[in-house]
């Protein structure tokens, strides 16, 4: 098993060095540099500012500059927010990304895998079609939509009940929390739902689930122990991917929200090529999706046990 | 007394009739093969013992009794309760019959669990001790394993365990050594045996196999089109074959004794959305008469005792008669 998560994060290393190279390389091939602003500066300001950012050294010793800090930790200066440190960005805005993240995913689960399960238990009947449209509902509208569609119904809501039962947007309390990840987890969930649905409706025609049957279990043992521990497997296999999903989809909803998460700063760079931001955003997003992944392999393993043996080498 | 009395079992999914017409009878202790093609009703018929059929399916019985206890009668609440604990089944494919996410030990202890009220700790000692019964070296070990470390032998053991370990009355084996080389068959039949030996549960032994049949059986049932055609002990139908079915049947098996060229059935079952008026045999039948496509036979008891077959050749009145009607 340790060996397994070694090799997984030492593989996971090599992705993230990839993907900082490839960003690193692409922002310098973008025309234009952050220093370059609709009023024209004069030559001796902007050399000067290219040597304060090491702009004016050539592209190699910048990369090797750019991953000797990476290794250390270090993201550098923003060029567009005076003197305000990519790693303090980081640290004061990504806790309110991972907050509504998590919240998105986990509705996002049990909902699937609840809605999933009812349609393969009342397959072809109408809680199964129920099911299936709001599927591709859910799947189909963008998120923005549906984002724009829950604020009027917030809205509408609170006009009805004459006080503010929920925020419309904003960040700070609890119940800024759960329409956004409701939103942010919707498409998800509808995807996790079909993946449930068709891995559950196999499970309940499996030989084995005939068999715990005739041994007499029943009920929720039946369901705990054998059809929904086999069924979940595909929906955890898609729910490393599904993570990356709800990040970026979280970019669109923080700045339809409101909410001062860390997707706000990183379209704000792109747009202002603000390159530590870019670069150090980017760089620790892709950590964060390949840690995320390899936790999510662990957990399959835990689950499914010919996974666990087979490649952790840790067999009996 | 009978464990089990089954007349007229009927089953029909939509619009196939799967089983039309099938008597059992099983005596404590004994073993009975039910015999017959693949498509013929056999398994419907095992997990209709067990009231396992989909919603969908509608069951029929004349008359239905177990221990003493009118089966037509039971709530899903009593079938819950005699489900691996009075009644088990082997299934044919071990390897996916047995829940791949669970350790072996834990579900052969399942219905000590659910049955017994064991604790989770006497019911896998029982599990083990079981295993260990059933030659698995390295019990306690194994019983923490999952089903795809075990090979093929040594999972329908397994699953065997899992079965017998409430010591049902009735055990029911739906072509238990089918998906198995036959090397392993040997060895699952001899525990079979030695289990009913030890234990005195009943079995009924669904195969297509007549070697395993000869090995295993007191009594044999032969299944043609969703009806028992044939019925009576091991000898009375391997010697003395009634039915042209069984006739046929056996005159497809290799026999090295008396080497002869062997001979396929012709023909193909009737289709069971549409089964035929009269005998469900009559079209593949070479000793077919004018009577066959009119009317159903019964079951007509044959000279010797206990020994029926359900052919219009063994009325009671001569069938010369029928061939004498014809011209």
């Amino acid at each position: 098993m340790l060996k397994f998560i070694a090799k997984r994060l030492l593989s996971g290393a090599i992705t993230i060095w990839f993907i900082a190279t490839a960003t690193f390389f692409a922002m310098h091939a973008v025309p234009g540099d952050p220093l370059t602003q609709e009023k024209a500066m004069s030559p001796a300001v902007r050399s000067q500012l290219e040597a304060r950012y090491g702009l004016d050294k050539p592209l190699i010793e910048q990369y090797q500059l750019f991953l000797n800090n990476m290794l250390h930790g270090d993201f550098g200066i923003s060029f567009t927010q005076e003197n305000r440190k990519v790693n303090d960005i980081i640290r004061e805005h990504f806790p309110i990304s991972a907050i509504l993240g998590i919240t998105a995913v986990l509705i996002a689960l049990v909902g699937g895998v609840s809605a999933g399960t009812v349609a393969a238990y009342y397959r072809n009947r109408w809680p199964d079609r129920m099911v299936m449209v709001a599927v591709i509902a859910a799947i189909s509208v963008p998120g923005f939509v549906i984002a724009g569609l829950a604020q009027l119904t917030i809205v509408a809501m609170n006009n009805a009940a004459g006080k503010t039962l929920l925020p419309v947007a904003g960040w700070g309390g609890v119940n800024h929390i759960w329409v956004p990840a409701l939103v942010l987890g919707l498409g998800t969930m509808a995807y996790l739902s079909r993946i449930m649905r068709a891995s559950m409706l196999e499970v309940l025609s499996a030989d084995f689930n005939m068999a715990a049957k005739a041994k007499g279990v029943h009920g929720w043992r039946l369901f705990w122990h054998h059809q929904l521990r086999n069924a979940v497997l595909p929906v955890v296999t898609e729910l490393g991917p599904t993570i990356a999903g709800v990040t970026t989809g979280g970019f669109v909803v923080e700045l339809i929200f409101a909410i001062p998460g860390l997707g706000r700063y990183f379209v704000q760079a792109v747009q202002q090529l603000d390159y530590t931001v870019i670069m150090g955003t980017t760089v620790f997003y892709g950590a964060f999706l390949v840690l995320v992944v390899v936790v999510v392999d662990i957990s399959y393993g835990l689950i499914d046990p010919r996974i666990r043996l087979h490649s952790g080498g840790g067999g009996r | 007394m009978n464990l089990l009395e089954l007349e007229r079992l009927q089953v029909s999914i939509g619009p196939v009739q799967a089983v039309r017409d099938v008597s059992l009878s099983l005596a404590p202790g004994e073993c009975r093969a039910l015999v017959g093609e693949s498509g013929c009703g056999k398994s419907v018929t095992a997990m209709s013992l067990l009231n396992l059929m989909p919603a969908a399916a509608k069951t029929n019985a004349l008359r239905w009794d177990f221990a003493g206890r009118d089966m037509r009668q039971l709530s899903e609440r009593d079938w819950r309760q005699l489900r691996g604990n009075e009644i088990a089944m082997i299934f044919q494919n071990p390897m996916t019959a047995l829940d791949p996410t669970q350790t072996i030990g834990s579900q052969i202890a399942e219905p000590l669990r659910i049955h017994k009220g064991l604790s989770k700790r006497e019911a896998l000692n029982k599990a083990i001790a079981l295993l260990e019964r059933l030659a698995i070296a390295n019990p306690a070990q194994r019983a923490g394993q999952y089903p795809f470390e075990f090979s093929g032998g040594m999972l329908q053991r397994a699953m065997i365990a899992m079965a017998v370990v409430c010591e049902p009355q009735l055990l029911i084996a739906d072509e238990p050594t089918t998906a198995l080389d036959v090397t392993v068959q040997a060895e699952v039949l001899s525990i079979l045996r030695e289990l009913r030996e030890s234990s005195g549960t009943a079995m009924l032994f669904i195969t297509h196999d007549l070697g395993v049949v000869a090995e295993i059986a007191d009594s044999v049932s032969v299944m043609y089109a969703g009806q028992t055609v044939e019925t009576g002990s091991l000898i009375d139908v391997f010697s003395h074959e009634a039915h042209p079915y069984t006739q046929a049947l056996k005159r497809a098996v290799p026999d090295m004794a008396n080497p002869q060229p062997l001979q396929a059935i012709g023909g193909t079952p009737p289709d069971l959305r549409h089964p035929p008026t009269g005998c469900g045999f009559a079209a593949r039948c070479a000793e077919r008469m004018a009577i066959c496509d009119q009317l159903p036979p019964n079951f007509a008891c044959k000279s010797r005792a206990e020994h029926y077959s359900r052919c219009w050749l063994w009325h009671p009145e001569h069938p010369a008669r029928w061939r004498e009607a014809e011209q």
